[in-house]
């Protein structure tokens, strides 16, 4: 049923145009260097598919927005250096100010 | 089919009769009693869609004692039948007088406000998503693009909850698109594309594809095509049907074995 479930998420997240940003791995506590491999193979494929889209359409106070008009798109740059995600750092950023 | 309507309730098979009506000019739901015979006579066919098995199962929650009859297209059949086998409405309770809905050539004209595709300008082709598309059409387009033109549609959203409103198979008392914690209500625009794809995953095993929600939707939001491929990827990886049979147990989602009462009627 997970099985099923992800393939379900994956393929809508694909019809949507965010493909390859899912992925399902069974590991146990016992195989901590199948984890690893998974978790450093996966990072490369999510570097190389570059930062969310969906980021673009952050504002800087963190939270998501619809229009971009409303919203000068935060620069994706900030967005693609820094690894937890696109919420902490633009509201850490505005705060910092 | 003014006799047919007049017979169910003559003979008690039903106590109201829920069909269109003229009304200020707009043909609108309305329910047609035997204690006012005469004007059962103004109900009309026509094009007009509303979600009549839904104001049955409402009327239903309020009135049990209640035997219903609408008149009913391919797409009102399919949503009883979720319905029913999500246990909103018992079998039988509400009985259908059917319509034609499709055309054939022994049929003129077609009774349905879905079937003349809509046509749309030039800048919602060019960004958008033209509403008239396949999901294959969709898919053959590349990811980014695809992308940038759901975020296009979907940033149009006023968030009115009209889609929800209309559709017949939302019935939940509590509405994910309502809740403080996931999506919160007030706030404007919505979050995309949040917002679109958490009512897309609920469609999953519910949407009938009657269509309703493209129609009320005030900003053209193609959704009829969203939810399309969630059942399109429903029937392939589940194999499960939707609204076709009420031989089959209610889809869920999230849990292995759907909920099911102890003495159920449909065999699980």
């Amino acid at each position: 049923m997970t099985l099923k479930r992800m393939r379900f998420l994956k393929e809508l997240f694909a019809f949507m145009g965010l493909g390859g940003r899912l992925r399902l791995e069974w590991i146990s506590s016992a195989e901590a260097q199948k984890f690893v491999k998974v978790v450093s193979e996966f990072t490369e494929e999510i570097r190389a598919l570059g930062p969310n889209p969906v980021g673009r359409y952050t504002c800087e106070s963190g939270k998501k927005i619809g229009r971009r008009a409303a919203c000068p798109t935060a620069p994706d740059p900030v967005l693609a250096d820094t690894a937890p995600g696109p919420h902490t750092v633009p509201r850490a950023a505005a705060e910092g100010r | 089919m003014h006799e047919k309507v007049l017979n169910l309730l003559e003979t008690g098979k039903v106590d109201i009769f829920l069909g269109y009506k003229m009304m200020a000019g707009h043909p609108l739901p309305h329910a047609f009693g035997r204690h006012n015979p005469v004007e059962v006579q103004e109900m009309i066919l026509g094009p007009a869609r509303y979600p009549l098995e839904k104001l049955a199962v409402e009327i239903l929650a309020a009135r049990p004692d209640l035997k219903i009859g609408i008149l009913a297209r391919d797409c009102n059949r399919r949503a009883l039948n979720v319905l029913t086998v999500h246990q909103q409405v018992a079998p039988g309770q509400v009985q259908v007088l059917e319509v034609s809905c499709c055309p054939s050539p022994l049929q003129r004209h077609a009774d349905c406000s879905s079937l003349e595709a809509k046509e749309f300008g030039a800048g919602k082709k060019e960004i958008g998503i033209d509403n008239n598309l396949t999901p294959d059409r969709l898919e053959a387009m590349e990811p980014t693009e695809r992308f940038s033109r759901w975020m296009y549609e979907f940033q149009k959203c006023l968030k009115c909850y009209g889609c929800r409103d209309i559709c017949p198979v939302c019935f939940c008392r509590e509405c994910s698109l309502e809740h403080e914690d996931l999506i919160g209500t007030g706030d404007l625009p919505p979050e995309v594309p949040i917002f679109h794809l958490v009512r897309a995953v609920h469609m999953a095993g519910r949407c009938i594809d009657c269509g309703l929600c493209e129609d009320a939707c005030p900003v053209d939001i193609p959704l009829r095509l969203l939810y399309r491929k969630v059942n399109e990827l429903v029937a392939d990886l589940f194999d499960y049907k939707t609204g076709l049979s009420l031989e089959q147990p209610p889809f869920s989602l999230l849990f292995d074995k759907t909920a099911q009462p102890a003495a159920a009627p449909h065999g699980a």
